[in-house]
């Protein structure tokens, strides 16, 4: 009797060792799935929650100067003139623009910020400072770097200054938090100056991009 | 809010060189594609650039000898903690033009207010922006001689370690991780160290606080 019941639990045994190996990989491939997903749909729900804002064909056409990289000259930045419909509204005005920058030049080797990067919020306080909120992408994805950084922070600070007389200093959070820096050099703690001639209340600790 | 004893008639020159090999630990900096890891570059080139400025007689203190992460006020603390010291740190950049080098200074901060001596520890630089300009263009000068497309002079921007350094100081980048060789990187090291030994002793004579200063609080 006690033969056959240690074969029936050693059989029994090399069964369930043998389902394991059988499920486990398959589990691990739904586990992975699963969690891409969860990635993918957190990602969407950013996005949506961020919907650019749309350029009204109503608005009055401008020349509108975006700044990125040159092709030329090594970590410089260079203002190319589009004409957009822009609202008169300095904070939708500040969003168009901020969104056009963002979806980046022709040439995707003149970008000053990563292709995931998105504006978040945009808000501008009475005494002209303009809070900028930008997600996640915008800190981890740009290169580490003080020349990448700043050309990344001056993008946006001159593209606003020359859009948006209105913004007189630059604030940028990234998802909503004060971040000490961009990427490791440049620092976010004070509000840049957009507009040096109108900005002379002091910020602490105000610094020019 | 430091103590008052901080303040005090200063005449001393300039004997120290605070080096800060920037990043360490688990901040690895920027990466390159080959594996190259700006904190390991950094601490290299640190080794060549002390033998350097010990050549000329300067003292020298790191803010790391090995692979630790200091804080970014841990880093100026070193500094503001030496009487008479400049302070250098040095990087490596993700982008730019390889084989080039530039130096930064501080962009301008709001002047510092207080009329008690003290200099506010978040502010700390602004009193030595002007010396910082200009040991930032004698060492980007040197540079410039070095490495061909390198900027003649120092240029500014918000870097977060030099704004709480009580001292002239300068953000050193060399172009880039992106070389395929680490070894491209290695060649540039004695160029960077000799160029920052000579723009030291060349920025010597002009560093004199006469001036009663006092220690960030």
């Amino acid at each position: 009797m006690t033969p056959h019941w240690k074969f029936w639990v050693i059989g029994g045994l090399l069964v369930a060792v043998l389902a394991a190996a059988i499920y486990f990989p398959i589990l691990r491939r739904r586990v992975k799935r699963a969690a891409r997903l969860q990635q993918q749909s957190e990602e969407q729900a950013r996005r949506e929650l961020a919907q650019p804002i749309a350029i009204n064909p109503g608005d009055p056409r401008v020349k509108t100067k975006l700044f990125w990289a040159s092709d030329t000259i090594d970590s410089t930045l260079v203002p190319v003139t589009v004409e957009l419909p822009l609202s008169s509204d300095p904070v939708v005005r500040s969003k168009q623009v901020l969104n056009t920058l963002l979806a980046g030049p022709v040439d995707t080797e003149l970008r000053t910020l990563p292709p995931d990067a998105l504006l978040l919020a945009f808000y501008l306080l009475p005494d002209g400072t303009a809070i900028a909120d930008f997600s996640e992408a915008l800190a981890t994805s740009v290169p580490s770097g003080i020349v990448s950084e700043q050309l990344a922070v001056n993008s946006i600070a001159r593209t606003l200054e020359a859009n948006v007389p209105q913004v007189q200093r630059l604030k940028i959070l990234i998802h909503g938090q004060e971040m000490e820096t961009l990427a490791g050099h440049l620092d976010l703690t004070g509000a840049f100056v957009v507009n040096t001639k109108a900005a002379q209340a002091p910020v602490k600790p105000a610094s020019t991009p | 809010m430091a103590s008052p004893f901080g303040a005090q008639t200063q005449q001393a020159g300039l004997n120290i060189v605070v080096l800060d090999p920037a990043h360490g630990g688990t901040d690895p900096g920027a990466r390159g594609t080959g594996g190259i890891r700006e904190s390991e570059i950094v601490l290299d080139f640190a080794i060549q650039v002390r033998r350097a400025l010990e050549l000329q007689g300067f003292q020298v203190v790191q803010t790391r000898q090995g692979n630790e992460d200091p804080s970014f006020d841990d880093r100026s603390a070193t500094a503001n903690a030496q009487r008479g010291a400049v302070f250098v740190t040095l990087h490596i950049s993700s982008t730019g033009l390889p084989g080039t080098a530039r130096v930064y200074v501080n962009s301008d901060l709001p002047p510092v207010a207080d009329s008690n001596g003290l200099i506010p520890w978040d502010r700390a630089q602004a009193p030595f922006l002007g010396l910082s300009k200009k040991f930032g263009d004698l060492v980007q000068g040197f540079l410039f001689q070095r490495f061909k497309g390198s900027p003649e002079a120092a240029q500014t921007a918000s870097v977060r370690q030099l704004r709480t350094t009580a001292a002239p100081a300068i953000a050193v980048e060399i172009s880039s991780v992106t070389v395929e060789n680490r070894a491209d990187l290695d060649r540039m090291a004695p160029g960077v160290a000799d160029a920052i030994a000579r723009g030291v002793a060349a920025f010597k004579p002009s560093y004199v606080v006469a001036s009663t200063s006092g220690a960030p609080r």
